[in-house]
């Protein structure tokens, strides 16, 4: 029948389309990928294979000892964790405060945390240079982890206070009632009520401090806290650069958000969409 | 009482007493902001202030000692050619920026909107290149783009395009675009996800009705997709406006700037003057300006996104 045909061509073109995209998004990480499976002397070619010739291992064997890779994943969770637990331990009390009050400030407050994440780091970093000098944070972890978790408090103020909303007050005050401390109301009742929305602002924050290299490249210059996106910028050489190491720490660096994105893609989603999206 | 009728009452001499009422009764609930506002205040309030101060000041980063020299550094940079220069850069690298990373995320959006098999997985698939580190993704571009080793002309020399291997990151004027097609590649996918949000919240009658009338696919697209997805387009473009303006990890890994300076967007500018050469006094004078530019596109988002009266 004519409507089905119709339908079917319609369907394959579509599918068509999505695959031509992804073979676009995807080239990058196919480059990527593919030049750390050929031997030194493959890669060094012009011009460059496209599939390797005589695919090898070789570069996830060298990497461990050439390279510190080891160390830069270590950093990248430090500050990764860290920026977490200062985060969350700043906006869970302040997000739940607004959720449950009705206090003069509150709007203002709230306004003015969404400025905050408009100042972006770098138009700050001349100023931000000054606090870390004058704290005394150059070259500590906390140099990278303060100014993060300043940058992604307001993401996850806004994300907890509309998920706080949604609690039932009844819900904890009965938990009141039965002799519940304020505390053990928040952790034992509205917290696992409110899981996604503490999943999204962990994975956010996570993959905010994992990601930049701004933070690090100005305030650590220790090379042994070097996290993953500062090690490989380090590898970049003014006349050379082992394209074969780098790329393979790239891939080494870029796992562990693989495995987060394969298990938590749906709460990133909705974190993503939070903001721009509202009914 | 609640606030309202707390504030509707009367009695010039009662308004202290009042407040000083409202804080306690609520004392808890400022103790609870307290930590977070106190280091806002402390990690981006000062810096904003210092930065506003420093930029009124010859201050070497390797000295002590400051120089009070009023707005010599803001007569400086208007008057010096580079500034002209850094906004021209920093104009085209926003708008054809923002523009490729609206275009392709609304493309993704469009074809994942059906009833798709294995959503799931082009979604996740479509999202890594946003979630990587930028200085990865940079670096990856950078070979790519490699002028003897990249993949970029090794297609090209096959498919014919061209004879001889181009290198596009070290010549002046091709370079920006180099650096460009990366920055949408990493801003893309929070276009397409926002973007497929925003048609999945389209009532799907409009569309049947239209099927009815025999619209034609594009005049679909045209007169009912366009038109509902407006304040999403006009919210996701503008968040993308002021990340583009501000990205600076790619740029930097990729050219730091330059070849002579061709890349360099005022971002980048600022931390060439401020951090790199320690002149922070015009750093800061820059900073500033950037500052005043994003507070612009903060309004106009702002007055989007509380459009309405909407209550907090």
């Amino acid at each position: 029948m004519a409507g089905h045909d119709e339908g079917g061509l319609r369907r394959v073109r579509v599918y068509g389309m999505l695959i031509a995209l992804l073979g676009i998004m995807m080239f990058p990480f196919y480059a990527m990928f593919s030049s750390t499976f050929k031997p030194e002397s493959e890669i060094f070619s012009a011009p460059a294979t496209l599939v390797p010739s005589q695919p090898s291992l070789g570069a996830y064997v060298d990497v461990w000892t050439q390279t510190d890779v080891l160390l830069w994943i270590a950093n990248s969770f430090v500050i990764s964790l860290g920026t977490v637990v200062l985060t969350l331990l700043l906006a869970i009390p302040a997000a739940y405060s607004c959720a449950r009050n009705d206090f003069v400030g509150k709007r203002t407050f709230l306004l003015a945390v969404l400025v905050v994440q408009m100042f972006a780091p770098v138009v700050l970093i001349v100023g931000l240079f000054d606090v870390i000098s004058r704290l005394g944070l150059f070259n500590t972890y906390l140099a990278v982890i303060v100014p993060a978790a300043a940058f992604t408090l307001p993401f996850n103020i806004w994300m907890l206070y509309g998920y706080f909303k949604t609690v039932p007050v009844e819900l904890e005050e009965s938990a009141r009632i039965d002799g519940a401390s304020q505390l053990q109301v928040l952790t034992k009742i509205v917290l696992p009520l409110t899981k996604p929305a503490l999943v999204a602002s962990i994975t956010y924050t996570f993959l905010y401090a994992w990601n930049r290299l701004l933070f690090v490249l100005t305030f650590l210059t220790d090379s042994g806290k070097y996290n993953i996106p500062r090690g490989v910028f380090s590898m970049v050489g003014a006349l050379q650069t082992d394209w074969r190491m780098m790329l393979t720490v790239s891939v080494i660096g870029i796992i562990p958000l693989l495995v987060l994105f394969a298990f938590l893609e749906q709460y990133i989603v909705a974190g993503m969409t939070a903001g721009a999206v509202k009914e | 009482m609640s606030l309202a009728e707390e504030r509707t009452q009367t009695g010039d001499d009662s308004r202290l007493a009042q407040s000083a009422a409202h804080v306690k009764r609520n004392r808890r609930a400022y103790l609870l902001i307290a930590p977070a506002a106190v280091f806002l205040v402390a990690v981006v309030g000062y810096p904003i202030l210092e930065t506003f101060r420093l930029s009124l000041y010859r201050s070497p980063a390797d000295s002590t000692i400051e120089t009070f020299v009023g707005l010599q550094h803001y007569v400086d940079i208007f008057n010096s050619d580079i500034f002209y220069r850094l906004l021209w850069q920093t104009g085209r690298w926003v708008a054809v920026g923002v523009a490729g990373k609206t275009l392709l995320g609304l493309l993704i959006a469009v074809h994942l909107k059906g009833d798709i098999r294995g959503r799931k997985f082009f979604r996740t698939a479509f999202l890594i290149p946003w979630g990587i580190p930028y200085a990865i993704s940079a670096v990856v571009f950078r070979w790519i783009e490699h002028p003897q080793f990249g993949y970029l002309n090794a297609i090209l020399l096959k498919l014919g395009v061209i004879e001889q291997g181009i290198g596009i990151l070290g010549n002046p004027d091709i370079a920006w675009l180099g650096v460009v097609v990366a920055d949408i590649w990493i801003g893309t996918p929070f276009m397409a996800i926002i973007f497929l949000a925003g048609l999945q919240s389209i009532p799907q009658d409009l569309y049947e009705a239209a099927a009815i009338d025999g619209a034609e696919r594009w005049h679909q697209f045209r007169y009912i997709t366009l038109p509902q997805l407006k304040s999403v387009i006009l919210m996701a473009t503008l968040l993308s406006t002021i990340w583009t303006f501000v990205s600076f990890d790619v740029i930097w890994t990729m050219t730091g700037g330059g070849p002579i300076s061709t890349t360099a967007t005022l971002v980048i500018h600022i931390y060439q003057v401020g951090l790199q050469n320690g002149n922070l006094g015009l750093g800061a004078a820059y900073s500033v300006i950037g500052f005043l530019l994003l507070l612009l596109f903060a309004v106009v988002y702002l007055r989007v996104y509380t459009r309405g009266g909407e209550e907090l």
